[in-house]
């Protein structure tokens, strides 16, 4: 009985104990539990704040690069950001790729002033990041292996700016925009290599984006700006080029209306010189045979001085009419071509013609009137520019020539196009003043144009052919 | 030793018959002085050799005078060409120099100045 009693009082006592170590158990289950659902809610929790926060920053760049109008600013608030994106990072640098896209720049970083860092596109981790198509993540061997590839000179470089050195992870993001490559953004990690997460990429690529973005619309304004400026200085050129070329056309219309004058003068006084020249003379012979005291003779004297007067006034518009001597001087027909061509430029380009100048450089200088040149080449070359309305080929070329039996040595300037080209019918005409085939014309540019070469000794021929061009031969003699 | 022969080939009658009869009076029996009627006689008596001095007008619109200066110029180089002319300018100037002409003269000119430069032209 006594060892059946105690039995059960063991048997009590064992499973009080057990029970104790069960429930001591179930409360340690209960309190992991707790700490687990804890950890597990905090785990759920920690992601929802960060991105609240990455997203609070994301939109304050957002705000900051809408109104941010220099680029370097942009730049200065990209990295500033970007380690508030990511806190705990040692460095965030900016590059951007130079005009000639062959070298990367450091141009922002937040930590401080950027040292002067040039890196070829590939090259360590900004020029992968650089090439890269997104962002990416690089930890432990495969930034070890980037660094090497810069020299010592570049590693000093990013010494000074990356602490603790060197870093053990890395985020890498290419700033591009419509496939154009505009520059990397490189966050350096920390010592430890877990710093960064593949979660972090899309937000590295995210402020990557908005500065390219953002760069690449303060790029284009700069170059709408730079267009614009161009555009304004190219239409003030063409104004003032306009301006010379109605000014020399003015001129060259004035000076042809004279020139008609002068010739008519010319001509009037050519003709008045043989009767003039009878007139006078036959007054001598009649003089010779009159006794000393006859009382014709004052009235005979009379007429000879009279007529005196008239060979005087007919010799100065003989004078008016030519290139007076003081306007004449040495003249370099090669430069006055090229000041020529210069002057009508801008009308050539707005016609579609271009020019080929081949000029002889043993084509010297020669004594005359270079205004009156300038005139002759100007209407040849605004008559070529008329002859090719849909645009074509102006040549000017010199030569020197030696004596023929035509002409003494001397020089010929050749004025060529290759527009309509001139009826036979009207060649023979010309160089005659007021014949024209231009309904706007005064047909006088030709004639004065022959004229002026006529009085420096020279002469001009054409020759053209109907659908082929034209070309003006002008001979002036060396002097 | 034959008498100097002066032929004129002037278009202008009057102008012509001036020169003849001036530079006839001044230089008297020294030189016979004739016009000719036109560039194509002036020429058949040159190359007959019967002128010692052409005096000749080119100048205008009728080219047959400045052809006959061409013609003589290759035919009778040695032939003195005196040129009187009222259409001068430097176009003409130089062609005549360089057709060989060593006597180029403008009108009006008084006839005592034309019959220095005549005498000289006669040698």
């Amino acid at each position: 009985m006594q060892s059946h009693r105690r039995r059960p009082v063991r048997t009590h006592a064992r499973g009080q104990h057990r029970m104790m170590r069960l429930l001591a158990r179930i409360h340690a289950d209960t309190q992991r539990i707790a700490i687990l659902e804890q950890q597990l809610t905090n785990r759920h929790l920690l992601p929802q704040t960060i991105l609240s926060g990455r997203l609070n920053v994301i939109q304050a760049i957002c705000a900051a690069l809408l109104v941010t109008q220099e680029i370097e600013a942009i730049l200065r608030i990209v990295v500033r950001e970007a380690n508030t994106l990511f806190p705990g990072a040692s460095g965030a640098l900016l590059y951007l790729i130079d005009d000639k896209d062959e070298h990367l720049i450091l141009r922002a970083t937040n930590v401080g002033k950027p040292m002067p860092l040039i890196i070829r596109p590939g090259q360590g981790l900004s020029g992968r990041a650089f090439l890269a198509p997104r962002a990416m993540l690089v930890v432990g061997p495969e930034v070890e292996s980037a660094l090497e590839e810069l020299d010592a000179e570049q590693i000093d470089a990013l010494q000074q700016m990356i602490h603790p050195w060197p870093p053990t992870s890395a985020l890498l993001a290419p700033l591009r925009i419509e496939g154009q490559r505009l520059g990397a953004l490189v966050m350096y990690g920390s010592a430890s290599a877990h710093l960064f997460l593949p979660r972090d990429l899309q937000f590295i690529q995210s402020i990557s984006d908005l500065a390219a973005v953002a760069i690449s619309a303060r790029s284009q304004v700069a170059r709408t700006a730079a267009l614009q400026r161009d555009l304004d200085q190219t239409q003030t050129l063409h104004a003032e080029a306009q301006a010379r070329l109605n000014a020399a056309q003015a001129q060259l219309l004035q000076s042809a209306k004279l020139a008609a004058v002068g010739e008519l003068a010319a001509s009037v006084a050519h003709e008045i010189n043989n009767p003039l020249y009878a007139a006078r003379n036959s007054l001598y012979l009649v003089e010779q045979d009159l006794p000393a005291d006859a009382p014709q003779r004052p009235f005979l004297t009379i007429a000879q001085s009279e007529l005196g007067r008239i060979a005087r006034i007919i010799t100065r518009m003989r004078e008016f009419y030519r290139p007076a001597r003081d306007e004449l001087d040495t003249t370099p027909i090669n430069e006055l071509l090229e000041e020529t061509i210069e002057l009508v430029q801008t009308h050539l380009r707005h016609g579609q013609v271009g020019v080929q100048s081949a000029f002889d450089p043993a084509v010297g200088s020669i004594v005359a009137h270079a205004d009156q040149l300038r005139q002759v080449f100007l209407n040849l070359m605004l008559n070529a520019c008329d002859a090719m309305p849909d645009g074509g080929e102006l040549q000017i070329r010199t030569e020197i020539t030696a004596a023929t039996e035509q002409h003494s040595n001397g020089l010929n300037v050749f004025v060529s196009d290759t527009g309509t080209g001139i009826d036979p019918e009207h060649l023979p005409h010309l160089f005659e003043p007021f014949y024209t085939t231009k309904p706007q014309g005064t047909g006088l540019g030709l004639a004065i144009s022959a004229h002026i070469i006529t009085q420096h000794g020279g002469f001009i021929t054409v020759e053209s052919s109907l659908g082929k061009g034209t070309t003006f031969r002008i001979f002036l003699p060396a002097t | 030793m034959a008498v100097p022969h002066i032929l004129i080939v002037d278009n202008d009658p009057a102008a012509a018959l001036v020169t003849q009869r001036g530079l006839q009076m001044l230089i008297g029996s020294e030189a016979t002085i004739d016009l000719a009627h036109s560039a194509g006689a002036a020429w058949l008596s040159c190359v007959r050799g019967e002128v010692s001095l052409l005096i000749v007008d080119p100048g205008g619109t009728d080219r047959s005078t400045a052809a006959l200066v061409k013609a003589l110029h290759n035919e009778r180089p040695n032939l003195p060409v005196l040129v009187l002319t009222a259409y001068d300018t430097p176009r003409l100037r130089n062609q005549m120099r360089n057709l060989g002409v060593k006597f180029y003269l403008a009108k009006p000119i008084d006839l005592p100045e034309l019959h220095k430069i005549v005498t000289v032209a006669v040698g």
